[in-house]
């Protein structure tokens, strides 16, 4: 490409993405702009499209698999039909027999012995004339001696016959010769979209092997981000509360969970009530604070902005990509599974609340960037100290 | 010197490959010599109805005799005689019928050939498919030069043809693919030949922004100019332009220049102009990113060496060996077969724009070199040197007795052309179009 088209120029170059060559390369490495120009233009007018073509097709090769023309899916198809026909399994000669028989050209084949007619008179026939006058005056006489006439009778009827038989075969015979050629042309097509039918299959089948892969990802994808959640799940422990009272709060807290803890079997339910309201809370939090609470969410948030990103085709290499930029390490580790992770997403948000002296401690002491992407892209601000602390009937769930 | 041009149709208005083929060359050649023009009142190639005039006119200062088509073609006995020649064994007179049949049928036009062969001094004959170019061939043997115009399709595989090939004094063959083509058919090595092809009117200044305001073009574009036909791809072309305009980002449109025959998908990037002015034709190539191809059959396409006279790429059809030929030679054009060739070839042209330029380039310097009309002229006026020069010994081979006629030995003629050997000529084995 030439200097003054080089849509790049001014940009950082990619070296090791996509196509290389010195039209792909960074102006510092051309020399002179001028002499950049004429080289490129000198290199272009030398253009060669069979190597481009080569290049096309390679590249669609890597991408979609081989890509097999009419022509070789035919030639494919006729290796395989004499797989198929193979004289060593089906039957010796068989397929050299119907390409004859299809080749062949369609002729009526002739009798061997040309048809004849034989009438009462054949057998005085002569070609000389004064035989034939002999013949038919001494004709009398030899009707003394035996009668002819079932003789020429009999060899009249059969004549007809030969006749008629003749014409049965050559038709035969005709007809045959179409059957043959249909047959092969039959028998070709056949083969023709069995292995097209098979080829598509394969492909359909590596698109199963890929899809399977993008599921098993996304699997493993699920439980890093619920292990990241299941990490950051004690902390969100340390409730937002009013300062005076939060020494109080904690107390009542740790009652309550000694409470749930001492909960009966057949009361689990009920504790599992709390836990899910301590939840609630914590996902109306999500994107305000610096807490460990607001780097789950933000673990949440990449991965949501991350998915909205895939291409539809979903790539594994794609997906890996934006995993390890947007998730980053924090979600790394696999962890198990954290009940009511899939609600958190759904839950609108609520205005921080004053962080406690806790949790501004647990905060700074998180591993969390000082900054957290948003669902719009833009970077959450720390929640001010001075943030209004929510009132405690502000569950969304209601309770 | 005097020469007798017979083509099946004949007329400013008619645009049909072979036709306009004539026209030009009859134009050209008649600065050259007296020129005479022999053709029907047809001006359908589907129905050969007749509809001009049965009388003596001049187009564009060439006199034109035209003689009336006796027969309408008859589609249904058409199709079964094609059924029976092309795809299963035949005799030869199926072979004589499936051609009259096809038409155009015109005995006036052949007795008046055969009158005038005499007083001149050759006859050229266009398209070998065709009854006048057949029957003309072997009415004045000596006299004949043939523009085959033969595309790699069954009829050329029928087995009336190759005397005719072996008969005639000499064949002005329009690319190195058609020639290697009718070499390997009727081992006519020995008939003198040469590749020509056709030149073009290209105006001496294009004026792009003046289409794009004209039509309202405002997105990029790529361009197809012909007979919007299945015959001619246009199907798949549809087929691949809507699968790659869904797939890309890119704003490009696909803008059909032509007579519609096949229905044109409602696509908001396809864009149909209809029949358009040869000005208007050459500043809407001029401003199209590309110009496609995508048929299949083409013995020489016009429009491809227009576009490259104007500097624009092609993207042509792979199942078409001569384009394919003319790509690889010229260097200035990509093919593709297939929708996922299409789309990365068309990706690759357009987002490079330097080899855009460069395939446009290229594809000028292609057009100036062999098919300018200086060139084409030179090529026929050294032909016809050179047949004057050469003794006429050749005999044209006579068609089969009546019975020989009848036997139903002639392979399918379908076969015959998939048996003959395929593929672009990178090389021409002799001098320069020779």
């Amino acid at each position: 490409m030439m200097a003054d088209q080089n849509p790049q120029h001014g940009r950082r170059q990619h070296f090791h993405r996509g196509r290389r060559g010195p039209d792909r390369r960074g102006g510092e490495r051309r020399g002179p702009a001028g002499q950049s120009a004429e080289g490129g233009r000198e290199h272009r007018e030398h253009v060669d499209v069979e190597q481009i073509m080569r290049e096309i097709r390679s590249r669609i090769s890597q991408r979609h698999g081989i890509e097999l023309t009419t022509q070789q899916i035919q030639e494919l198809a006729a290796r395989r039909l004499e797989a198929i026909l193979d004289p060593r399994t089906v039957k010796p000669s068989l397929l050299e027999q119907i390409r004859r028989s299809a080749a062949t050209p369609i002729d009526t084949p002739t009798p061997a012995e040309p048809g004849y007619t034989f009438e009462d008179t054949t057998l005085y026939e002569s070609h000389r004339g004064a035989l034939r006058f002999i013949r038919r005056l001494l004709n009398p006489i030899l009707k003394l001696f035996f009668n002819p006439n079932p003789l020429i009778a009999a060899l009249n009827t059969q004549a007809r016959l030969n006749q008629a038989a003749a014409q049965r075969e050559a038709e035969r015979e005709r007809r045959q010769a179409e059957w043959n050629t249909l047959h092969y042309e039959i028998l070709q097509r056949l083969v023709l979209e069995v292995a097209r039918t098979s080829l598509e299959s394969q492909q359909l089948a590596m698109k199963v092997e890929a899809l399977s892969a993008k599921v098993d990802f996304a699997e493993r994808r699920a439980r890093s981000i619920e292990a990241a959640l299941h990490q950051v799940r004690p902390s969100a422990r340390h409730e937002p509360a009013p300062q005076p009272a939060h020494v109080a709060q904690a107390q009542s807290r740790e009652a309550a969970a000694q409470d749930v803890a001492s909960v009966p079997a057949g009361q689990e339910g009920a504790a599992a009530d709390i836990g899910r309201r301590r939840r609630r809370r914590r996902r109306g939090r999500r994107a305000q604070g610096l807490t460990a609470e607001g780097t789950a969410a933000g673990v949440l948030t990449g991965v949501a902005a991350a998915e909205s990103r895939l291409p539809d085709n979903g790539e594994a290499a794609d997906v890996d990509d934006v995993d390890d930029e947007e998730i980053g390490a924090e979600g790394a580790d696999e962890g198990e599974m954290y009940d009511a992770a899939p609600q958190v997403d759904a839950a609108p948000a609520e205005p921080a609340p004053a962080p406690s002296a806790l949790e501004q401690r647990d905060s700074t002491s998180a591993p969390a960037a000082p900054a957290i992407e948003t669902p719009s892209g833009a970077n959450a601000e720390p929640a001010s100290p001075d943030a209004p602390a929510p009132p405690p009937s502000s569950d969304p769930a209601g309770d | 010197m005097k020469l007798a041009i017979v083509v099946q149709r004949y007329g400013a208005e008619i645009n049909g490959g072979a036709e306009q083929h004539a026209r030009y060359i009859a134009e050209r050649l008649s600065s050259h010599a007296d020129v005479r023009v022999l053709t029907t009142c047809a001006r359908d190639y589907v129905t050969w109805r007749n509809e001009l005039p049965a009388d003596e006119e001049r187009v564009h200062g060439i006199p034109v005799e035209r003689f009336p088509v006796v027969q309408e073609r008859d589609p249904i006995a058409f199709r079964n005689k094609s059924e029976l020649v092309f795809h299963a064994a035949h005799s030869v007179k199926d072979e004589l019928d499936w051609l009259d049949v096809q038409g155009p049928n015109s005995p006036a036009l052949l007795k008046r050939l055969a009158a005038i062969a005499g007083e001149c001094d050759f006859v050229l004959l266009f398209s070998i498919r065709y009854l006048p170019a057949f029957y003309g061939a072997r009415l004045a043997p000596h006299k004949a030069v043939l523009v085959p115009t033969a595309e790699r399709e069954s009829s050329i595989g029928l087995s009336i043809y190759p005397p005719v090939f072996r008969g005639v004094r000499a064949i002005m063959y329009n690319s190195h693919e058609e020639r290697a083509m009718i070499n390997a058919l009727s081992s006519n090595h020995d008939v003198p030949g040469v590749v020509v092809g056709i030149g073009s009117d290209i105006p001496d200044a294009v004026d792009p922004q003046r289409a794009r305001r004209t039509f309202g073009l405002q997105n990029p574009f790529i361009v197809y100019v012909g007979r919007i036909d299945a015959n001619k791809g246009c199907a798949e072309l549809f087929r691949d332009f809507i699968d790659f305009a869904d797939r890309s980002n890119r704003a490009i449109d696909l803008v059909l220049i032509g007579t519609p025959i096949l229905p044109i998908p409602d696509h908001s990037r396809i864009r149909h102009l209809g029949f358009v002015s040869d000005q208007d034709k050459f500043d809407v190539i001029a401003a199209a990113e590309l110009l496609v191809m995508p048929s299949p059959y083409e013995s020489l396409s016009m429009v491809a060496l227009e576009a490259w006279a104007l500097g624009r790429p092609v993207l042509a059809s792979a199942k078409c060996d001569v384009l394919v030929g003319q790509c690889l030679r010229s260097n200035a054009g990509l093919y593709y077969e297939g929708a996922r060739e299409f789309a990365a070839a068309l990706d690759r042209i357009l987002s490079d724009p330097a080899l855009a330029a460069a395939l446009g380039q290229n594809g000028r310097r292609f057009f100036t070199q062999h098919y300018s009309w200086p060139v084409i002229e030179r090529k026929y006026l050294d032909m016809f040197d050179e047949l004057r020069r050469i003794p006429t010994e050749r005999r044209m081979e006579p068609l089969p007795g009546w019975l020989a006629r009848r036997r139903r030995r002639v392979p399918p003629a379908a076969a015959v052309v998939q048996a003959l050997p395929a593929g672009p000529v990178l090389a021409p084995h002799t001098p320069e179009h020779r």
